[in-house]
């Protein structure tokens, strides 16, 4: 119970909210959730659609093949793969972290690993409803922005990661299989698993 | 667009009707996991319409503000704690009060990029020098982001 309330932690913080508007000015509140409830009826179809773009890419997309791919050689060439990859990437943080360590310790640079975690943001799947509140424009130059700064962010933090004394980090098998039998948890479902971020 | 959604599920389904099954329950197993998040996003919205004044994002989030804005943009971003698919119809409401675009778009950015929520766990993972690096370059990313929409938007 305290644990899915800590979950639900915004819907918790909105309804109290809604309490207290009930309380300051019901006439107002009932307003709010009217308006509320116009906006998400207008975009209820695409947000099915983007969580059906989802459930596409998180089962099609060889998370494990990308991965091993990337940790071979790493040029500009590689970080922008791992880019390209990110955009795609489909997953809640703790299944992703676990992953992106997995490619790090099978030998990937700092770089290609940030690339791909910044261009996680990109969210291809989540472009229909950006388009819908912010507009195609709006949603392509974020895109394309984004992408380009995923590919100099690599750059950047590895050249900040390596200032000083440069970090060896050691392969660990445990962890690389910890992080790979954990990717499949969302399809078992497991209770936070569900969350797409 | 939901019908190119079916589209493709019905392509796929031709290369392997196993996976199409899992690509259906991981759709469905994850839009009601998040379907509380979304109640709560668009009760926000609501909220907001009604009772936040524009004149206070004008001051907060407006095109006067100039950096101001953008630093109050990327900041409530990286505090949000939210899934990106909030961070839409919320920087929508923003606009519509009068925010001003480079500010709307640093606060998405840094809203999936930055995590003050999640930085324990990245520090856990990666090691904390990582995660402080990553996050603090990303926040500035966010604003650099927001700047440049602001040219070509």
């Amino acid at each position: 119970m305290l644990q899915a309330l800590r979950r639900e932690v915004l819907l918790v913080a909105v309804a109290g909210l809604y309490l207290w508007a009930f309380v300051a000015d019901s006439e107002g509140a009932v307003r709010a959730l009217a308006s509320g409830g116009r906006v998400f009826l207008s975009v209820v179809l695409i947000i099915v659609s983007v969580f059906g773009i989802l459930g596409l890419f998180q089962v099609w997309v060889d998370k494990k093949k990308v991965a091993a791919h990337l940790g071979e050689r790493a040029g500009l060439g590689t970080i922008t793969l791992g880019a390209a990859f990110g955009t795609v990437l489909v997953g809640p943080v703790y299944v992703i972290f676990p992953l992106l360590f997995a490619i790090r310790a099978h030998g990937a640079r700092w770089a290609v690993v940030t690339a791909i975690l910044t261009a996680w943001a990109v969210k291809i799947p989540m472009v229909p409803l950006e388009v819908q509140f912010l507009g195609w424009r709006f949603s392509l130059a974020r895109t394309v922005l984004t992408f380009i700064g995923a590919v100099v962010m690599g750059f950047l933090v590895e050249w900040l990661m390596t200032l000083g004394s440069p970090r060896i980090l050691q392969a660990t098998p445990n962890l690389i299989d910890a992080a790979t039998g954990q990717e499949e948890q969302p399809v078992k479902g497991e209770p936070g698993a569900a969350r797409i971020n | 667009m939901v019908t190119l959604v079916a589209a493709g599920y019905g392509l796929t389904r031709y290369r392997s009707v196993a996976k199409t099954h899992q690509a259906v329950t991981v759709a469905r197993k994850s839009l009601l996991g998040m379907l509380p998040t979304f109640v709560a996003v668009f009760g926000l919205v609501g909220l907001f319409q009604v009772f936040v004044p524009p004149s206070l994002v004008e001051r907060w989030l407006g095109a006067g503000g100039g950096p101001f804005s953008l630093l109050v943009g990327a900041l409530l971003g990286s505090v949000a704690a939210g899934p990106p698919a909030g961070a839409f119809p919320i920087a929508g409401s923003l606009i519509q009060a009068g925010a001003w675009m480079p500010a709307v778009a640093a606060f998405i950015v840094s809203w999936v990029l930055v995590g003050v929520v999640s930085l324990p766990f990245e520090g856990r993972v990666f090691g904390w020098r990582y995660a402080l690096t990553r996050n603090g370059m990303s926040f500035l990313l966010a604003m650099l982001i927001g700047l440049a929409m602001g040219l070509l938007v």
